[in-house]
């Protein structure tokens, strides 16, 4: 299983980026079609995520889904706001992953 | 268990007289006789050269005979047609009907849970039809799970539905949209793969269908309105014929369903490296078209997906297609909400994809040893 994470998790991070990078971009729209696209892409990292036992992850993801539907329904600024901050968490934590993955490798030479 | 047969069988039907050939379907079939549906007719006495036959359920079988009956038409459901005395001394012939006949005969013995269902197209624009069909379906198989009826409603649609699905049978309908029944038919004989599939044509066009669409390879041809239990009663036959399934003891092959390509990859190489047989699906179309070909042993389905919910999914193959395989709903939802719904859905259990892949080979294993 330790090589299965090995290979899967490289590809994890970069899918993991796209998928906060596309709610960053979209949590401006505000409309249903930009909220729903944020829901489903965060529930699918969480999914994702947790394929992969990454536990760090997996709460951040949720709680992201969680403020996407909030804002889903006020249409509010500070719930934009919070959707905001919990998608910059997530994406300190991915970024965690990504660091921790590059210092496991082998040194050159 | 076994329950009592009901409803005849049909079979194709070749006449050969001294003048003309005919080619219809014939029905209630006895050791001394026969039922032809016919506009052909001659005198009483008439002799003849008869051969029966089905795909998959009877060889040809060539049998001297005398026309001993002649009924002209009546009410929908009663057709014109030919009785056919079969001469005496048939021997070997009339050992091969004998035993025909007490396998038509026989008490339907209760199919096994673990055998591969009779696979079925039918291609008709009527959704009452349609409709007709599975409602049939429910009442005449004991267990739900032994036919697998699939639809189209045009030509396009079952000639997408052949080239992604292998089928036991399909049944076509003379009149339908765009392209007729013939035409399809046609197509079929003419592809390799699909050449040797037994057709079914039906329709109300009577003489002019029956001879348009056995011109164009039909294997049999049977008038609207359909007697439903004759027709079931020759799917059961059929259904005794396909391949069986291997032993599930002898196969772990399991069906993973996610709109997610990572997650499907994840969960495959997961599984195969634990050395089950993974087949996966990105969408419904997909998802249909492994189910069937690729008859799994366990299915695993995503719960939030764009096109179905996978509990939706789960409780229909459970309650409208009678799947037996265990069914499990895989999910990042909250377990309660998860457990929830596995529950309605009467599926067989669920996974948290929080839980990590460790946990869901584990729970596979454990699945497919249950199932055994």
């Amino acid at each position: 299983m330790d090589d299965l994470y090995a290979k899967f998790l490289p590809q994890f991070v970069k899918l993991a980026r796209a998928r906060v990078d596309s709610a960053l971009t979209t949590v401006t729209r505000r409309d249903h079609a930009a909220t729903a696209l944020i829901v489903r892409e965060l529930h699918s990292l969480a999914g994702e995520a947790g394929l992969l036992g990454l536990s760090d992850v997996i709460p951040l993801a949720r709680d992201g889904e969680q403020k996407a539907k909030q804002l889903e329904l006020s249409r509010a600024e500070a719930d934009a706001g919070a959707l905001v901050s919990a998608l910059r968490r997530l994406e300190r934590a991915i970024e965690s992953i990504a660091t921790m993955d590059r210092s496991s490798e082998p040194p050159d030479g | 268990m076994a329950i009592t047969n009901r409803g005849r069988f049909i079979v194709r039907a070749e006449i050969r007289s001294s003048k003309d050939t005919v080619i219809s379907y014939g029905f209630d079939l006895t050791s001394t006789s026969i039922f032809v549906v016919t506009e052909w007719h001659a005198a009483i006495g008439t002799p003849v050269s008869l051969r029966l036959s089905f795909p998959r359920i009877l060889e040809p079988i060539d049998i001297a005979a005398r026309i001993s009956d002649i009924r002209i038409a009546g009410e929908p459901g009663e057709p014109g047609g030919i009785r056919l005395a079969f001469d005496a001394g048939a021997g070997e012939v009339g050992a091969r009907l004998a035993a025909l006949l007490e396998r038509v005969n026989a008490p339907i013995a209760m199919s096994s849970p673990e055998d591969r269902p009779c696979r079925v197209l039918l291609v008709d624009d009527s959704w009452l039809i349609r409709d007709m069909f599975a409602y049939g379906t429910a009442q005449f198989f004991e267990r739900p799970g032994a036919l697998a009826v699939d639809h189209a409603e045009d030509a396009e649609q079952a000639w997408g539905k052949l080239a992604s699905s292998t089928y036991d049978l399909v049944i076509i309908d003379y009149f339908l949209p765009s392209e007729d029944g013939a035409s399809l038919i046609a197509r079929l004989r003419r592809d390799r793969r699909l050449a040797h599939t037994p057709i079914v044509a039906i329709s109300v066009g009577g003489r002019d269908a029956r001879e348009a669409t056995l011109s164009a390879g039909a294997d049999v041809f049977v008038d609207k309105p359909l007697v439903f239990r004759d027709l079931f009663n020759t799917l059961r036959m059929l259904a005794e014929r396909r391949e069986r399934a291997r032993p599930v003891a002898d196969r772990k092959a399991i069906l993973v369903f996610d709109d997610s390509p990572f997650a499907l990859a994840l969960t495959r190489a997961a599984l195969e490296s634990a050395g089950f047989e993974v087949a996966i699906a990105e969408d419904l179309s997909s998802f249909e078209r492994q189910r069937m070909t690729f008859d799994p042993d366990l299915i695993l389905v995503d719960v939030q997906m764009p096109e179905a919910f996978g509990d939706d999914i789960a409780s229909t193959l459970r309650g409208w297609h009678g799947v037996q395989v265990p069914i499990v709903l895989v999910s990042s939802l909250d377990q309660c909400e998860l457990e929830r719904r596995a529950e309605r859905a009467q599926a067989s259990g669920y996974i948290c994809k929080g839980e990590g892949m460790t946990e869901l080979v584990r729970r596979c294993r454990e699945l497919l040893e249950v199932a055994r």
